[in-house]
């Protein structure tokens, strides 16, 4: 490899091996001799190019060149897989997610305006707008700092900037979206307030903030390389989009309420609770099961 | 006969254009873990690495002067912290090596098919 050293006392090394050769060897010597490596043949083929006849006489070459394309990416590929799970703090981002899903519970049913008539009822969810925009950033400003701090602590830098980021630009999707719709739909109501298309459901849901929490966890996966939250995250998606009606309500069958809560205002206020309740569990069992994951790694 | 005389390798072969001061099992590692962490501390490079102290300066020393890596030293309260940033002359080296590597293994691949059949 490094030609132009003829008469030169120089030092190679075999293969990945630990042995050392000073005295002057040719390849055909060397590819001639017994291959105590598991890959022989492969070392063959190397010998062939020339590339296991390295001059290791490098400045601060103490470990050795081992020069088996194949083990150096494979270590490559280990050293940053290591690295990656090591920057991970993938439980704390779910369960602040968890705790800030619990919290919007009590400001939805307080700020929510009901209005009915003898034609049904019309409410409007005013707490979704007073609370998650702030809860939101302070969240992802919260795994943003938890992230930095963890990981430089144990020596390294962070690789979650764009989530954050992700996370501030859907709160900004959802507040315009939300005061848009605040504003334009009581008067023009869509599909001339006929049934609405499936499709029409899922946006919605999409842009509430349940959906909006699960796409900045895809980027968290993808930044993260981490398949098993990209799982979780499908599977979080799939619940809050397809399954949940996270922004109509659920009515549970033979779910009787208190006397006490037997009004029609109080019925639509309860009615939101259950898919809050259920996204909320969901967060916080997979951020205990991450942590629990992560602790018996370690 | 020498080694050098034995080994004309093809003007054109992946293996000629490896860079000696990448090209080596440690420094390699110093650049992945770099490039994955943004930064790293030194004291996770000597852990991870499995290299004394003494040893690692070394390698990071090669890496700095030409240019791969950037050092900064530095106190966390009365802890002395040493970090390493990988430059973008260090972040480009470091993908021409792995493609270096895995034009070298798919070579490597064509030559044993090649004596098999």
């Amino acid at each position: 490899m490094d030609a132009g050293r003829a008469g030169a006392d120089l030092r190679y090394q075999a293969g990945a091996g630990p042995k050392t050769i000073t005295e002057r060897f040719t390849p055909a010597d060397l590819a001639g001799r017994r291959c105590r490596s598991n890959h022989a043949s492969h070392e063959l083929g190397l010998s062939q190019i020339g590339l296991l006849w390295k001059p290791i006489a490098m400045t601060a070459d103490s470990v050795s060149a081992g020069d088996d394309p194949r083990l150096l990416l494979s270590e490559v590929r280990t050293l940053a897989g290591r690295v990656r799970r090591d920057q991970r703090l993938t439980w704390v981002a779910l369960l602040v997610l968890a705790a800030v899903t619990f919290v919007a519970i009590p400001f939805d049913w307080l700020f929510m305006k009901v209005h009915c008539d003898g034609s049904g009822c019309m409410f409007a969810r005013r707490g979704m707008l007073y609370y998650w925009p702030p809860a939101l950033l302070l969240a992802y400003a919260a795994i943003a700092l938890s992230y930095v701090r963890a990981a430089r602590a144990r020596g390294l830098g962070a690789r979650v900037l764009p989530y954050a980021i992700t996370g501030a630009a859907t709160v900004v999707v959802f507040t315009a979206a939300y005061t848009a719709a605040a504003a334009y739909f009581p008067t023009h109501p869509p599909f001339g307030g006929g049934p609405l298309p499936f499709w029409w459901i899922v946006l919605d849901r999409l842009i509430a903030p349940w959906g909006l929490i699960g796409l900045a966890l895809l980027v968290l996966a993808r930044l993260e390389r981490n398949v098993a939250l990209l799982l979780f995250t499908l599977g979080y998606l799939a619940l809050v989009l397809l399954v949940l009606p996270t922004t109509d309500g659920m009515d549970l069958p033979g779910w009787a309420s208190p006397s006490f809560m037997s009004g029609t205002n109080i019925q639509l206020r309860l009615s939101m609770t259950p898919s809050q309740l259920i996204t909320g569990a969901v967060l916080l069992a997979a951020g205990i099961a991450f942590a629990t994951a992560r602790r018996s790694r370690r | 006969m020498t080694a050098d005389t034995d080994t004309p390798g093809p003007p054109d072969h992946p293996a000629t254009d490896l860079d000696e001061v990448v090209h080596q099992r440690v420094r390699l590692g110093i650049l992945a873990i770099a490039h994955e962490a943004r930064r790293v501390e030194f004291g996770y490079l000597r852990i991870h690495l499995d290299l004394t102290a003494g040893n690692l300066s070394k390698h990071l020393t090669v890496l700095e002067t030409a240019g791969l890596v950037d050092i900064e030293k530095g106190y966390e309260g009365k802890r002395a912290r040493t970090w390493v940033t990988l430059t973008t002359a260090g972040n480009t080296a470091l993908a021409e090596e792995i493609g270096r590597l895995k034009a070298l293994i798919a070579r490597v691949e064509i030559t044993t098919e090649d004596q098999r059949s």
